[in-house]
């Protein structure tokens, strides 16, 4: 794909919900606030289609189907990021409700066996691969015709990895076609088993469709990668098998994971082109969080990095300063500076729309700072 | 042999009580009506552990945030710290953050055991607790105290507690360690777990005491394990290979993790009897303590119960010999 302009800058994740999405998709009669912030950011962003100029979705009295308020919320999301000057953009991932259940509904050989705890009153639904893995029909595809078709700056769409869709499933149809004790290495062996299957056969031709109906940048989701380092083979094997074949720029994304074990053995996803990692949640005063990417020079990996430059779990806004220094430093370990793209370490999803925003707008003036000293060395 | 099955962690809620726990938090539901909810369910498991032959009963612990937050809101020098993941799993726990040597706090964890809560009487229930070296390793110490100086101040609090619940009449206590697997202590580390556990076994003498470890082999912990002095030491059998253990006299009772709480599969009660038998052999054991390898709160209530069934199976394929 093209590469705009030096340090270029992208979103990695979704954001917050609007009150007036999560009111106006209830069906339920907006609350004062929720009109107020309609108004204020449809006031910045001119998100708002014509037919409801200045107004929140159902805030005039006539309900809104859901589908609408959805449609607008995805053109937030777009306008949001654009109008903040971001380089690569989606929706803010305003159509999902999570990364998991919405794939794996999709998958035939799944069956959902109900709630896990994550911690404290908060639980996740989880699936157990109860047969061989299908695919009922790609998704993610109307969400993406619909950004294709309204986004102004090149669209990135994020797509969960074969290894974590597995990895937050149970496998017990791939692990039960083996006799005998299930110990950790029948374990591992039919895991990998699951995490294939899962690539190839729902992953894959998600992924094609995609490609089909337009997608030229992917972003390959791996949160789970982190959890079992020991397992990177699989995350690399996974994401090979589901990019066999296709014609796209696709790219990895991992956050909070104890990087150094993941490699070399993730270095062999191939077709990956970008590795997009979280570093500012490690950098400090004391820690130079940007070191870590002498791991890339030792194993001679020379792909793109996506440098996690905005703390995505903490309020405080980093200065365009902040910024640029970390650029910098991330330019002197990898020693060039055309591999780097520029993006916050994870989805800013827990921040508020106006701390996103002012991360964000930091993020893309620091870039351009970093780039000016490239352009004119003596600035 | 002597077999017996227990549960040995905590229970998953009820999809009722899950619903009930989030409307709560969502202020749509009143904690009076939570509170009831939480204690049916709490019957519920102990019934199911009653009615599938499992002793002592636990009643899932089902109100405990995670196995630390009891502690870490009640004992003095500590608070709540950050979402931490337990270990190699999806799921979480608040980190305790010590900022001065902990207190113990009198009275505080025993009210939320089977015996207070009304969900089985005390003599008849299993308290479950962190083991002292687990605790001191997953903490936030920011005491000033050396790791292996906490161990034995946790240790000696945790034994003052087991006086206190085995006054309430309390008689089976289990401590879990999964640290001790992960990352098994040696040199002063495992002289500070040998101290702690030795206060401990004199806390409640006659009372049961059962380490379980899990999450990991725990093959290279066995020398420091068979020092600790307890009634049964526990091994997850889906992290150690039962053909890899070496020929030991462990010296105390051997829980055997044998259902695998990572997956929804059932295990076959033959397959866990022979698996059974080679390790009890190996570690000179001839009594067995059958149980879930890890935290069945890694599965939802349905499969949980579900493989819970196993083990009476699996204590029964054992007790008849089998194959």
């Amino acid at each position: 794909m093209t590469r705009p302009r030096l340090f270029p800058t992208q979103e990695i994740g979704s954001i917050a919900r609007p009150r007036w999405q999560l009111e106006g998709q209830r069906g339920a009669a907006l609350s004062p606030a929720a009109v107020e912030e309609f108004r204020r950011w449809n006031g910045k962003l001119g998100f708002a289609p014509p037919e409801a100029p200045g107004e929140a979705p159902g805030a005039a009295g006539a309900p809104v189907p859901a589908a609408t308020v959805r449609d607008w919320a995805a053109l937030f999301g777009l306008r949001y990021f654009e109008s903040l000057g971001l380089d690569r953009v989606y929706d803010g991932e305003a159509r999902r409700v999570e990364m998991y259940e919405a794939a794996v509904r999709q998958m035939r050989g799944f069956e959902f066996q109900g709630h896990v705890r994550s911690f404290d009153n908060k639980y996740y639904l989880k699936a157990a691969g109860t047969g061989p893995v299908g695919l009922d029909r790609p998704y993610h595809l109307e969400e993406f015709d619909f950004v294709r078709d309204h986004a102004r700056a090149e669209p990135k769409v994020p797509v969960t990895g074969a290894y974590t869709i597995a990895d937050w499933s149970y496998n017990e149809h791939y692990l039960g076609q083996r006799t005998g004790w299930k110990g950790r290495s029948v374990r591992r062996a039919a895991q990998r088993e699951f995490v294939v299957e899962v690539a190839r056969a729902a992953l894959r031709p998600t992924l094609r469709a995609l490609i089909d109906h337009g997608a030229r940048v992917i972003q390959i989701d791996e949160p789970a990668a982190g959890t079992h380092p020991d397992e990177a083979d699989l995350v690399a094997e996974g994401f090979n098998a589901a990019t066999e074949g296709l014609d796209a720029e696709f790219t990895m994304h991992i956050c909070f994971s104890e990087y150094r074990r993941l490699l070399p053995a993730l270095l062999e996803a191939k077709r990956c082109a970008q590795w997009t990692w979280e570093f500012a949640n490690r950098d400090g005063p004391d820690h130079d969080a940007y070191q870590l990417l002498e791991m890339f020079r030792e194993y001679g990996d020379r792909r793109a990095i996506g440098l996690g430059v905005l703390d995505v779990h903490r309020d405080l806004v980093e200065s365009p300063e902040v910024v640029e220094d970390r650029i910098l430093r991330a330019v002197r370990v990898l020693g060039d500076p055309e591999r780097l793209w520029i993006n916050p370490d994870c989805g800013l999803r827990t921040r508020s729309l106006d701390v996103a925003a002012q991360k964000l707008a930091h993020m893309v003036e620091g870039a351009r700072r970093a780039r000016a000293r490239f352009e004119r060395p003596d600035a | 042999m002597d077999v017996a099955a227990s549960l040995t962690g905590f229970f998953p809620r009820s999809e009722a009580l899950v619903q009930a726990t989030r409307d709560l938090d969502r202020g749509r539901a009143r904690p009076e009506a939570v509170e009831a909810l939480t204690r049916t369910a709490e019957a519920g498991v102990a019934d199911l552990e009653a009615k599938l032959g499992l002793a002592p009963v636990t009643a899932g612990y089902l109100r405990w945030a995670d196995l630390f937050r009891p502690f870490a809101e009640s004992w003095g020098g500590f608070h709540v710290g950050p979402v931490t993941r337990w270990f190699e799993t999806n799921t979480f726990f608040r980190q305790p953050i010590l900022e001065r040597p902990p207190e113990r706090s009198a009275g505080a964890i025993g009210r939320l055991l089977p015996g207070a809560t009304g969900a089985a009487p005390a003599a008849t229930a299993k308290v479950l607790l962190p083991g002292p070296y687990t605790f001191a390793g997953l903490l936030d110490n920011r005491s000033g105290e050396t790791s292996e100086a906490l161990v034995h101040r946790l240790g000696r609090l945790l034994a003052e507690e087991l006086r206190e619940l085995a006054g309430q009449g309390y008689r089976s206590f289990q401590f879990q360690e999964p640290l001790l697997v992960v990352r098994p202590p040696a040199g002063p580390a495992a002289e500070s777990v040998v101290a702690a556990y030795r206060a401990l076994a004199a806390a409640a003498p006659g009372a049961t005491t059962t380490v379980w470890t899990f999450f990991a082999d725990a093959t290279p912990a066995l020398p420091l394990l068979k020092r600790l002095g307890v009634s049964f030491v526990g091994i997850d059998l889906a992290e150690t290979d039962p053909a890899g253990l070496p020929h030991l006299e462990l010296g105390a009772g051997l829980g055997l993790g044998c259902v695998d709480p990572r997956t929804t599969l059932r295990e076959d009660p033959e397959t866990i009897a022979a698996v059974a038998r080679e390790a009890a052999e190996r570690l000179g054991a001839d009594r067995i303590l059958l149980g879930p390898g890890g935290p069945l709160d890694l599965l939802p209530a349905g499969p949980a119960g579900r493989k819970l069934a196993v083990l009476p199976l699996a204590r029964a394929a054992l007790l008849g010999g089998g194959r």
